[in-house]
């Protein structure tokens, strides 16, 4: 194929002027570099976000044993029998229904005893002591259809010993498959510990990477052995955060704790019960149903009476953060009371607030790519505009010797379109490399799609489109006679 | 025979400021194929104007030019640069050749233009065959910076000669070449007009220069003072070998 001869006089105008072309290049490799390593940060914290998102568990429901929110024991055997009419949906024969009421409960009546709340208290709702979830309710909630992953969990609090020193932490039994639930977390050494070695209660750690550093230090501890209850321990890994959000610090129920196998905690700390039971569903729009199925599903294993309380909660992480936010308990009590499938509202609300976010980043970044590249392109028609000057008595040899008005407009216009692209490229190498070095040095992600390559590409050839037009137009209409006299 | 260059009545009027300065006065001449015109006469005289309207660079204010035949004084841009193209070789004084660019460059520039579109390959062969009619064919490869300007002004010439025009317009292609290295230059010019019969205007102020032509055509004040055929010819071969032996 025969390339148009304005291209082939363009390319050799270039190269005979090649240190201005490249200076012009390297002024839009910097700015094309610039404008795709700010899209590729700025979608990188997007994903970030959005990823952050998913891992605080969207997809994710807590079994915890016990149920706080049931303040009611099981009535006595000497439980007064009446009559009542209120809470007809519970029953077939509202008329007919019986409450077991305890004497205790009646306001106006003054005891001599301490009543079982003052007796118990909170025990009775079973955070920590009651512990009722077995791991056959794990293995059986493993089983129940759009469930990803089931981890059971233990949590103490322990001193980790190496050598000499020590360090007070979490220590949580768990499930192998942890790391599998816990999505922004990153291994800086080894791994998690195998389903092999939790059925086999081997006496594996892992750490997190706030007690390594404590214990050893910038050493690799893989390999080495610490003490937990005087036993020892082989460490299999170190975790950390893979997120920039998340930064691991002391104090956090993350990085600073130690994981073992469940099972290796439950023979050695003589336990049968766990204390929660993390699920994760295949879907986010599956949480719903997988409560409702595990709810009657435990109970009937619990064996738990149609009018008895719960002996365990499930809650889902919409509901969790409800709790945890500024609303006030009473009042985020009574929404997830009061809203069925509340997850999916919040779920809708967070798609929707990121959708929002999502869409100003954008919009801020497309700003200030507009922006560089606007200066890019002025550059480049600087560039030209001051070459048409200087150029003017080539352009007339180059008229004399019956180069059309349409002829020199190409060369010019193809030469700023080479500057502008081959810059673009380069740029695009540069932005490529510069925000995989910044993703590797800083930790930040960075996000580069072939979209916005793609993009990139196409605006610096736009530019130089656009840009050298006016110079080119300017160039061809200088006439030759004049350009010729031209010192 | 038909003429190759033909001018009936041609006038040039420029405005200066306020004055209207007539550089040409209803000129008609021709110019008869094979010729070796040399235009002569004082700075401001028209001479240049002519070679400039001649040349197709310019357009006259009013009057015919005809080239081979054709009116090409009212053409569009496109046509008169395809006629610059194809039928005119200018030779020029200041050389004008592309700076920072090989001789062979240079001289395939015209291929580059024009209607034909000719392979690299072709350009190449053809103006390595023109560098070596002017004798350069072994400096192809050297920059413009690179050579002596009697070597600027013959790759000038090849370039001119590229396209096999009808007319070569040389405008004082000595004026900036020593006295040997200007009868070199004239003598490729009595070359081309013997061996392959290539018309030839040249513009000069000096008589000298003029001198070489087959014809003198004077001018003054935007006239034609006389058109004569040149009895005194020099020829520039001759005069050469005169010259004490200079390697080149």
């Amino acid at each position: 194929m025969q390339l148009p001869n304005s291209l082939v006089i363009a390319t050799k105008a270039l190269r005979r002027n090649k240190m201005q072309t490249a200076l012009t290049m390297i002024g839009m490799m910097i700015g094309v570099a610039t404008v795709l390593t700010m899209i590729a940060l700025g979608t990188g914290a997007q994903n970030a976000i959005q990823d952050q998102v998913k891992a605080a568990g969207m997809n994710m429901l807590v079994v915890t044993a016990g149920n706080y929110q049931v303040k009611k024991e099981k009535p006595p055997d000497d439980a007064i029998e009446m009559s009542q009419r209120r809470n007809p949906e519970k029953g077939m024969r509202p008329h007919l229904q019986f409450v077991m009421f305890h004497p205790e409960d009646d306001p106006f009546a003054v005891h001599d005893h301490p009543v079982a709340k003052q007796r118990l208290g909170d025990s009775e709702a079973g955070l920590g002591a009651a512990a009722t979830l077995s791991l056959d309710d794990a293995a059986m909630i493993r089983a129940v259809p759009g469930v990803q992953y089931a981890v059971e969990g233990i949590h103490e609090n322990v001193h980790v010993g190496y050598g000499d020193t020590r360090w007070f932490t979490r220590v949580h039994g768990d499930g192998s498959s942890l790391p599998e639930v816990r999505r922004s977390w990153k291994f800086v050494h080894g791994g998690f510990y195998s389903e092999r070695q939790e059925r086999n209660k081997e006496q594996v750690i892992v750490l997190g990477s706030v007690v390594a550093e404590k214990l050893f230090g910038a050493d690799n501890p893989v390999g080495r052995t610490v003490t937990l209850w005087k036993q020892p321990f082989k460490v299999e890994g170190v975790v950390t955060s893979s997120s920039w959000m998340v930064v691991p610090e002391a104090g956090d129920d993350q990085f600073d704790a130690v994981y073992i196998p469940v099972t290796t905690m439950q023979s050695l700390l003589n336990l049968s019960k766990l204390n929660d039971i993390t699920v994760t569903t295949k879907s986010t729009g599956d949480v719903s149903r997988v409560a409702k199925t595990i709810t009657p599903m435990l109970r009937q294993r619990h064996n738990i009476g149609a009018n008895q309380a719960d002996d365990f909660t499930v809650t889902t992480q919409a509901s969790k953060s409800l709790m945890k936010g500024s609303l006030r308990p009473d009042v985020a009590q009574a929404v997830i009371g009061n809203v069925s499938g509340l997850e999916k509202v919040t779920l809708d609300q967070l798609g929707k607030t990121l959708d929002r976010s999502s869409r100003t980043m954008t919009a801020l970044l497309g700003g200030i790519a507009t922006v560089s590249l606007i200066v890019g392109g002025i550059g480049i028609m600087n560039i030209m505009m001051l070459s048409v000057t200087e150029r003017t008595r080539e352009i007339g040899i180059r008229r004399s010797v019956g180069a059309r008005e349409h002829e020199v407009l190409m060369q010019f216009i193809y030469e700023s379109v080479i500057l502008s692209v081959v810059g673009g490229l380069l740029g695009i190498v540069i932005g490529v490399i510069a925000s995989s070095a910044i993703s590797h040095s800083v930790q930040w992600s960075t996000s580069i799609s072939p979209m916005a390559i793609a993009l990139s590409f196409g605006v610096s050839a736009a530019v130089g489109i656009f840009f050298g037009y006016y110079p080119a137009r300017e160039a061809s209409r200088v006439a030759p006679l004049k350009s010729l006299r031209f010192e | 025979m038909e003429p190759v260059i033909s001018v009936r009545n041609l006038t040039k009027t420029y405005h200066v400021g306020e004055h209207q300065v007539n550089a040409l006065r209803s000129i008609s001449m021709d110019v008869h194929k094979g010729e070796f015109v040399s235009v002569i006469g004082p700075s401001g005289s028209g001479k240049s104007t002519l070679m400039h309207i001649l040349g197709c660079l310019d357009q006259p204010t009013s009057g015919q030019y005809f080239l081979d035949g054709r009116d090409v004084s009212r053409l569009s841009d496109d046509d008169i640069s395809l006629v610059r193209n194809e039928q005119i070789g200018f030779v020029f004084q200041g050389f004008n050749l592309l700076t920072r660019t090989s001789a062979l460059e240079n001289v395939e520039l015209p291929l580059l233009y024009g209607k034909s579109n000719i392979s690299a390959a072709e350009r190449k062969k053809r103006a390595m065959a023109a560098l070596d009619s002017v004798g350069l064919g072994a400096r192809y490869d050297h920059h413009t910076n690179q050579l002596s300007g009697g070597q600027q002004q013959r790759v000038a010439i090849a370039r001119a000669l590229l396209n096999n025009p009808s007319i070569l317009l040389a405008d004082e292609p000595t004026g900036n070449l020593d006295s040997k290295t200007s009868i070199e230059v004239m003598d490729i010019f009595q070359a081309l007009q013997r061996d392959r019969g290539i018309t030839i205007v040249l513009i000069t102020h000096e008589m000298d220069v003029a001198a070489y032509g087959s014809r003198i055509v004077s001018f003054k004040d935007g006239n034609i003072l006389s058109d004569v055929s040149n009895e005194s010819r020099r020829h520039a071969g001759g005069e050469l070998q005169e010259f004490p032996a200079v390697v080149n």
